[in-house]
């Protein structure tokens, strides 16, 4: 008796477990688009931009608060902040030019810029390192001041 | 109901070698609805796998001895929590939950990481399948837990080392942490055999691979307080294979969760990081293989099988696949920037992964040596402690001295001059402890005095870390320190948790220091009324009781403990005869002290009448090893606590390409 009841839970697993498998041929018996979903050289290239872009940004930020809590020193940051703000700029810029064939397309809802990344250690202000003696005082245009324009933000058209 | 095990446990196997197969089929060629198939039959053999085990469940809590794997390893007097426990007491069993929890991270990891990860499950479901295949097959030809007898009138019993509560905890643990390294190793050789190496296996797997590591660190620690309190020779852990088989896997995914961070950040060491997934999933494989092939002595290992080569043959498929799927797509792997400065974070992380990897390969040399010396020469040898503990030290410094460096070196490059204004007051703290130890008569043990040297420079690092990252927090608009505290962890958890997992390193080295280097030892026989004083503890016999327990006969000494003249009541330590297994166990009694972190630990090694003979062993600071134990915990979960932040950044990404997708 305990055998037959076993058997029969078996083969009711069996079956449940076939038919769980199969549930994807089951609903659609004849589906035109079998194909999985492959990314192009295009948006391969985009993912390996975005990744550029999220890297210079987060270690802008890690600069910046290594900065404020006295780890990276003035001249350390002074030299550091220039080819990072670079590297970002790049990346959006790139990022930008990949995106600009689908501008023109029909115009969409216009998206809400929103900061990225989101406030985190960097949101900090902007520091004004002390040049050490003897240092010359960075300018306004220098990359590598804190006087720098802002980084421009994801999410929106951009001129750099 | 063994027949209904038999069958859920064959419709597995069934469903994860069609999982396994037509999964890399749809992967190689695709197939969209035959991976959504190759996906579902992983699923459907998750619901087999858990039938399987709750009829084996239902057997032990029946102690149903039809099931001969029920009547080998539990008997009628066996009380029900140890019955239970059963389940991962013996080979079959402990296969069994191999399957179950490979299969429920597996799915849990497949199914969470749908959007993330889209381009890369096509190819993690055959890997994850084609492991779970291998423990099917396990199950279903070479060592199943549904074979069936006729019941005896009695079991056979559980060992005894094994009817201890950290034993109930211990092997679930250390398999979530073994199976856990499943994860990013599927993830990993996925994205390599996808060619999406980008970060996103990396982002799906973090989680996952700090949960495994987490639960490894966990477990090595209960497994090490039960052989304190059970084994019984005053020690915490003793190099045995078997432990040195859990703390391979976790020393070189500690190493990978380090490593991992370069690459994030700076996109180097990606094929340094592909080798640390693939050494870490691998060495978990070969510590389930020492442990339950029966190819060592070990006291924690108690299977003798013929799984053996079954393992050894799966474990050289594993290795050869990751290396041919490494290999070939070297290409994609190569990074495209350099290390700027030798003094920098990613530098110190460089270092601190040679040190771990160079201690996690000479232990593996120690584990393997006899084994290819009985093999090769037939001449047995042991690699005892010294040689570990020489390895401990030599690469455990340096090791240590980096946990407290690294944290105050800057990403990039750090200027020596910002590095030594970082540096000075970890290292006058540092300075003042080794003086003070000094003075207090530390220096008799020279590795003891440079390890709690060692030990207050890195906490002194990670209280500045705090202290001045909570400072700039407070300068930048928190109200309170509090909420600068807060704010300033809850915005870096990895960063943070991170440290408090340090910390928790600092007081394990501490305790192991104190017990090895300090702990004070005396054997002695001891008559009614006599004592015996060991490092200020009195101990003076009273007398020796027997008393019947539910499936045990315990014979005890009564010990009257003093301290300086204060009375501190009784210990009994002694011996249990258990009748089912018909064995002998030493039961020691430990007397903590939270104050001073030490424990009084006695074994009564014999009784003759009324005759004791006693080894009493102090052991100075061991209690903050199980301390760290909890820090690890702590630290681990702020580590693992989920990021709104970071999750809104990938989402705001997904849109991005989904919209450009959509679009396009």
């Amino acid at each position: 008796m305990i055998e037959s009841l076993a058997l029969a839970l078996g083969a009711a697993l069996a079956v449940a477990c076939v038919l769980l498998a199969a549930r994807p041929f089951l609903r659609e018996p004849g589906s035109a688009s079998d194909r999985l979903r492959e990314p192009g050289p295009l948006e391969r290239e985009r993912v390996r931009v975005e990744e550029e872009r999220d890297r210079a940004l987060g270690a802008l930020k890690e600069l910046e608060f290594d900065h404020r809590t006295g780890k990276v020193s003035d001249a350390d940051y002074r030299d550091a902040v220039g080819p990072l703000r670079r590297q970002a700029a790049d990346a959006l810029s790139r990022l930008d030019g990949m995106m600009r064939p689908t501008m023109s397309m029909p115009p969409e809802e216009p998206r809400v810029p929103e900061p990225w990344p989101p406030p985190d250690e960097g949101d900090l202000p902007d520091p004004a390192p002390t040049p050490a003696p003897g240092e010359p005082t960075p300018g306004p245009n220098d990359p590598g001041s804190p006087q720098h324009p802002p980084m421009p933000q994801t999410g929106g058209p951009r001129t750099l | 109901m063994a027949l209904l095990g038999r069958a859920a446990l064959i419709v597995a196997l069934g469903l994860l070698a069609y999982a396994a197969l037509a999964g890399a089929l749809a992967a190689f060629r695709g197939r969209r609805r035959l991976a959504e198939s190759a996906r579902n039959a992983l699923v459907a053999a998750l619901g087999a796998t858990a039938v399987a085990s709750l009829v084996l469940l239902g057997a032990l809590a029946a102690k149903d001895f039809t099931f001969t794997y029920v009547a080998e390893h539990t008997s009628r007097e066996l009380p029900l929590g140890y019955t239970l426990a059963a389940f991962w007491s013996g080979q079959e069993g402990s296969l069994l939950l191999w399957l179950l929890i490979l299969l429920g991270l597996g799915v849990s990891a497949v199914l969470l990481n749908g959007r993330l990860t889209r381009d890369v499950l096509p190819w993690v479901v055959p890997i994850l399948a084609g492991v779970a295949t291998f423990f099917a097959v396990l199950l279903v030809f070479v060592a199943t837990p549904f074979a069936t007898q006729a019941a005896p009138l009695d079991g056979l019993g559980l060992n005894p080392s094994l009817q201890n509560p950290y034993m109930l905890a211990h092997p679930p643990l250390l398999y979530l942490g073994y199976v856990g390294l499943t994860v990013p190793f599927a993830f990993a050789m996925a994205a390599l055999a996808s060619r999406r190496t980008d970060e996103r296996w990396i982002v799906a797997t973090r989680r996952w691979t700090l949960a495994a590591w987490a639960f490894l660190g966990i477990a090595i620690l209960v497994g090490a307080k039960w052989a304190y309190e059970e084994v019984g020779w005053g020690g915490w852990y003793a190099w045995d294979p078997v432990e040195n088989a859990a703390l391979m896997p976790w020393l070189v995914a500690t190493a990978y969760l380090h490593s991992v961070m370069v690459q994030e950040k700076k996109d180097m060491l990606r094929v340094w990081n592909a080798i640390l997934v693939a050494g870490a999933f691998v060495l978990s494989l070969f510590g389930t293989f020492l442990t339950r092939s029966g190819i060592l002595s070990s006291i924690h290992s108690f299977t003798q099988s013929s799984i053996g080569p079954w393992f050894l043959g799966f474990i050289t498929l594993v290795i050869a696949a990751s290396t041919a799927l490494i290999l070939w797509r070297l290409p994609l792997l190569r990074s495209r920037t350099r290390l700027e400065s030798l003094v920098s974070r990613e530098a110190a992380f460089l270092y601190n992964n040679l040190f771990l990897i160079a201690f996690a390969l000479t232990i593996l040399w120690g584990v393997l040596y006899p084994i290819v010396s009985e093999a090769v020469r037939g001449v047995t040898v042991t690699v005892g402690a010294p040689y570990y503990d020489f390895f401990a030290i030599a690469f455990g410094l340096p090791i240590v001295l980096l946990m407290g460096l690294g944290p105050l070196i800057a990403w990039r490059r750090a200027s020596l001059r910002a590095l030594g204004a970082s540096v000075l007051w970890p290292a006058l703290a540092a300075l003042v402890a080794g003086v003070g130890l000094l003075a207090l008569g530390a220096g008799s043990s020279r590795a003891g005095l440079i390890g709690y040297t060692f030990a207050a420079f890195v906490l002194a690092a990670i209280v500045h870390e705090f202290a001045r990252g909570t400072r700039a927090r407070r300068a930048t608009g928190s109200a309170t320190w509090l909420g600068a505290f807060t704010s300033l962890v809850g915005r870096n958890r990895r960063r943070y948790g991170g440290y408090v997992v340090h910390a928790a390193i600092v007081l394990l080295l501490v305790g192991a220091v104190g017990i090895g280097g300090f702990s004070s030892s005396r054997e002695t026989r001891l008559e009614p009324g006599e004592s015996v004083t060991v490092a200020g503890y009195t101990l003076t016999l009273l007398g020796s009781d027997q008393r019947r327990a539910a499936n045990s006969q315990e014979l005890r000494a009564r010990l009257a403990v003093e301290r300086d003249g204060e009375r501190l009541g009784t210990i009994s330590p002694g011996k249990n005869r258990y009748f089912a297994e018909e064995q002998t166990s030493n039961e020691v009694a430990i007397r903590s002290d939270p104050l001073r972190g030490e424990d009084l630990f006695v074994i009564a090694d014999q009784f003759r009448g009324q005759t004791v003979f006693l080894q009493v062993i102090v052991n100075p600071l061991v209690n903050l090893i199980w301390l760290a134990g909890l820090v690890f915990l702590a630290g681990s979960l702020v580590t693992l606590w989920p990021d709104a932040r970071e999750q809104q950044r990938l989402a705001r990404r997904f849109a991005e390409r989904d919209s450009a997708l959509a679009r396009a």
